[in-house]
């Protein structure tokens, strides 16, 4: 039998149910009425709770101008009697909503390496973006470029109506702006968080480089590992007495040159691959015999990266949790 | 014993991937082989970003270890004559 | 079922019937039941259970404006272990929460990233001896209160710990700003509209590398993050018991919604949707409508004069017509006209073309159209930096890995350090 419950007169009216077996319970008790629904058995109240009193006060108070986008820069969310600009959540003053860049200085990157044909270190170091924020930008355009050549629609609205929400960075032509970011930041290696007691004179003049070698043998120094070394020869040779100009002039030839060599290096790469596959073209296929020493198997034959299923080693990919084989790479 | 140069069939159901293997004639197909000199990947895939639809496919193989002189002679070898202290412990 | 929460709420009397019976349906209560002093503490409890997501829907707003720093092991006389177990409950309602803990515990790694950012000039003048000189950690200086050297500003390691999420492809998807929650970007991905350097990767758990390219189909991102189509207002008719229920619970927040628009006399000038997406009728095509189709057959025109006649003076005549019937002002279209004024008209005219082609009126949108942004997105919009995103192409590319620096930490989260503190510490599974 289900459960009975008195109820107020006025909410009687909305809230009847009527089922099999409810006729008999409102016959004897007509006070009280039964709620037997197959699914639910609570109606929803036709009344507010306060949480929601209080919501609909904030919406319709403090609320209210988080409701539509001014269209002219973010609005997060400021706590009580703070005024903060790029914090999106009030409680954690760590996270900061930084710049992004607007449609037109992208543009004028894509411009001055797609068509001028600048590097990209040296367009980097021009406007203090990150090495791998500009390429990644150039790429960006040129799929762009590509979707308005093959005229599919862009999502133009969408682009206006967040770039106006976002705190933008404008780049102006043929002026000094400011970085856009930190661009020579150096990852912190694990082999640099310990800390070690090592003795030397106190003579001893103890660079960079020693402190790398005191590290690990084979850690190189924070010099070598910096995105933008070449940015660092210009400004040693400025501190010299080199003119600003020769050297920003040196600096463009040397960041073309390390570009070159990186450029270089990766068609040699590809040309030793080439070198070691002989490809056989037939009707329906090609097939590439790709030459390799099978001796490189490691010490046990087990070695990972030998050529060929392995034998004596068990593959996981039965054991649980492995039924779905999620790529770890897209080339 | 004969030596052969032939294929050891590995991958799951549906999706075959061969190693190419150098064992006697007369040992099972996946049984352990003397030793596995290449693989064979039957299945045709394109190169990625390749918009021609023309298939390849992979085979790597040591045509190099081949031609090692311990192969040449494929008749019976016999087993080299070691002292007894030599020979691993059977326990 | 899910019992219900009684929120603001006593648990309200019930008869012994009810009791017999062991269900939790008694939720009708007359008014007297309710005591002031118990909605008091009932709302602290309840705003201590607010559970923030990764979400831009209006109560997640209101949910992380109203958050107060939980505060966890300050004052109370929680264990250490308690207070490890409560931080990484709240921590993890916002980070993935749609992810099993056991996939999460997989993906958490105790090393942090971090970087420091290398000044090219001092890296220039020294080469690092003036560290070591002295007794081994630098010449004393005295320094100035004033330095910037002497704030010690922490690298807040901390709030690192969530960073592998990042890389997930659902979480990134969103964070791009191209889905309006996590769980939807996720279905996103799931439907193969999400592609990972061209290619359509169907799995929300793929970890982006450092250089991926990730592009959402544009539709669908105009579809999440537009304003919502309702359905027609004749469409929920009460058809049963069940929905004439729910009509009077309708009714209310109707009601509650008409108070808060008269009160709004801003939107209603504008004749926007109803805040409330659920119960509200579309109010904007009616308004929009007569000027649409004016557009519509302005550009038609347009083009066909265009198209007829190239390069000549007689264009922009025939422009003149169009601007001023679309003006709606002078009888005589030459006459009244300077050069500039008719230049301006032309570029006005050109401008209304190029927006209602880049957004058009088209009623078989999953979303109002023209398109607009959907109601409080604002508060929730930023990119974080480990992402470049492009909108025009709905695309974006995972830069690196998010690291912290002095002062910030790349990954967003709501809570505090400390509580951010006690979750990793869950998870180094030394407890």
């Amino acid at each position: 039998m289900p459960p009975l419950i008195p109820t107020l007169p006025p909410a009687a009216s909305s809230i009847i149910r009527t089922s099999a077996g409810t006729a008999r319970c409102v016959a004897q008790l007509p006070q009280q009425v039964p709620i037997a629904a197959s699914f639910s058995t609570t109606a929803s109240r036709p009344k507010f709770s306060k949480a929601r009193r209080l919501f609909r006060a904030w919406e319709r108070m403090e609320g209210r101008i988080y409701r539509r986008p001014t269209g002219d820069g973010p609005q997060y969310l400021a706590p009580r009697g703070v005024e903060t600009v790029d914090r999106p959540f009030p409680l954690n003053p760590h996270f900061k909503s930084t710049k992004v860049l607007d449609d037109r200085a992208r543009e004028m990157i894509w411009e001055k390496i797609m068509r001028g044909g600048e590097t990209i270190k040296a367009v980097s170091a021009e406007f203090g973006i990150d090495i791998r924020r500009v390429a990644a930008v150039v790429r960006l355009k040129e799929v762009e470029k590509d979707w308005i050549a093959k005229d599919k629609p862009l999502a133009k609205p969408y682009a206006k109506a967040v770039l106006s929400m976002l705190p933008k960075h404008f780049i102006k032509p043929n002026v000094s702006n400011p970085p856009f970011e930190p661009i020579n930041e150096l990852h912190v290696h694990p082999y640099t968080m310990q800390q070690i007691f090592w003795p030397t004179s106190e003579s001893r003049h103890f660079t960079r480089e020693d402190a790398a070698k005191a590290f690990h043998p084979t850690l190189l120094s924070a010099d070598k590992r910096v995105p933008h070394p070449e940015l660092v020869q210009m400004e040693r040779e400025v501190h010299q007495g080199r003119l600003l100009w020769d050297a920003s002039e040196r600096f463009k030839q040397n960041v073309m040159e390390s570009e070159r060599k990186a450029a270089e290096k990766q068609v040699a790469k590809a040309a030793y691959e080439e070198k070691k596959t002989t490809r056989i073209n037939t009707e329906r296929f090609e097939f590439r015999f790709k030459q390799f020493n099978a001796e490189n198997v490691g010490l046990r034959g087990r070695s990972r990266n030998a050529v060929g299923w392995r034998y004596g080693t068990p593959h996981d990919d039965r054991s649980k949790g492995h039924q779905i084989k999620i790529p770890t790479s897209v080339p | 014993m004969v030596v052969k140069i032939r294929l050891a069939r590995f991958g799951r159901k549906n999706s075959p991937f061969y190693n190419i293997v150098v064992a006697h004639a007369r040992t099972a197909r996946n049984n352990k082989p003397l030793e596995v000199i290449g693989t064979y990947d039957p299945v045709p895939k394109p190169d990625p970003y390749d918009e021609s639809g023309r298939l390849h496919k992979d085979i790597k193989l040591d045509s190099l270890g081949i031609m090692e002189p311990k192969y040449r002679n494929t008749e019976p070898r016999t087993p080299p004559v070691l002292p007894r202290e030599a020979l691993p412990q059977q326990n | 079922m899910k019992p219900r929460r009684f929120h603001g709420l006593k648990r309200p009397l019930t008869s012994i019937n009810t009791r017999t019976h062991n269900l939790p349906v008694s939720v009708f209560t007359s008014s007297t039941a309710r005591s002031n002093s118990a909605d008091t503490v009932a709302d602290k409890r309840f705003r201590a259970l607010q559970k923030l997501r990764q979400s831009w829907n209006k109560y997640n707003l209101y949910n992380i404006f109203k958050a107060v720093n939980p505060k966890i092991g300050l004052g109370t006389t929680q264990t250490f272990f308690q207070q490890k177990w409560r931080a990484k409950g709240m921590l993890r309602t916002y980070h993935g929460e749609h992810i099993v803990e056991r996939k999460w515990e997989r993906m958490f790694n105790r090393r942090l990233l971090s970087v420091i950012d290398m000044d090219t000039e001092s890296m220039a003048k020294m080469d690092g001896s003036e560290m070591a000189a002295g007794r081994g950690s630098g010449i004393d200086q005295r320094l100035r209160p004033g330095d910037k050297r002497t704030s010690r500003t922490l690298t807040p390691y901390m709030q690192m710990t969530f960073a592998p999420m990042e890389r997930r492809l659902d979480i990134a998807v969103f964070r791009a700003m191209f889905a309006s929650s996590a769980r939807q970007a996720r279905q996103f991905c799931v439907h193969g509209a999400v592609k990972v350097n061209g290619k359509v990767v169907p799995y929300p758990a793929y970890r982006l590398n450092p250089g991926d390219m990730f592009q959402v189909d544009p539709e669908r991102v105009l579809y999440a993050t537009g304003l919502p189509k309702l359905p027609p207002s004749d469409s929920n008719q009460p058809s049963s018991h069940a929905g004439e229920n729910e009509a009077t619970e309708e009714a209310v927040e109707k009601e509650a919604e008409a108070i808060s628009e008269e009160e709004s006399e801003v939107l209603a000038a504008k004749a926007e949707q109803d805040p409330d997406t659920t119960d509200a009728p579309e109010a904007a095509p009616v308004n929009m409508k007569p000027t649409r189709t004016q557009i519509q057959d302005l550009t038609a025109q347009a083009k066909a004069i265009l198209s007829e006649e190239p390069l000549s003076l007689d264009l922009g005549v025939g422009r003149d017509d169009k601007a001023s019937s679309e003006e709606a002002a002078p009888s005589d279209p030459i006459a009244g006209l300077t050069d500039s004024e008719l230049k301006k008209l032309e570029e006005r005219m050109e401008e209304h073309m190029r927006e209602e082609k880049e957004n058009p009126h088209d009623p078989s949108k999953p979303y109002v159209t023209p398109w607009r942004p959907r109601n409080y997105m604002a508060p929730f919009a930023f990119i974080p930096q480990y992402l470049e995103v492009n909108q025009n192409i709905c695309s974006a590319v995972y830069l690196r890995h998010p690291v912290a620096r002095k002062g910030n930490a790349e990954v967003p989260t709501p809570y505090p350090y400390e509580t951010s503190q006690l979750a990793f510490n869950w998870y180094l599974r030394r407890r």
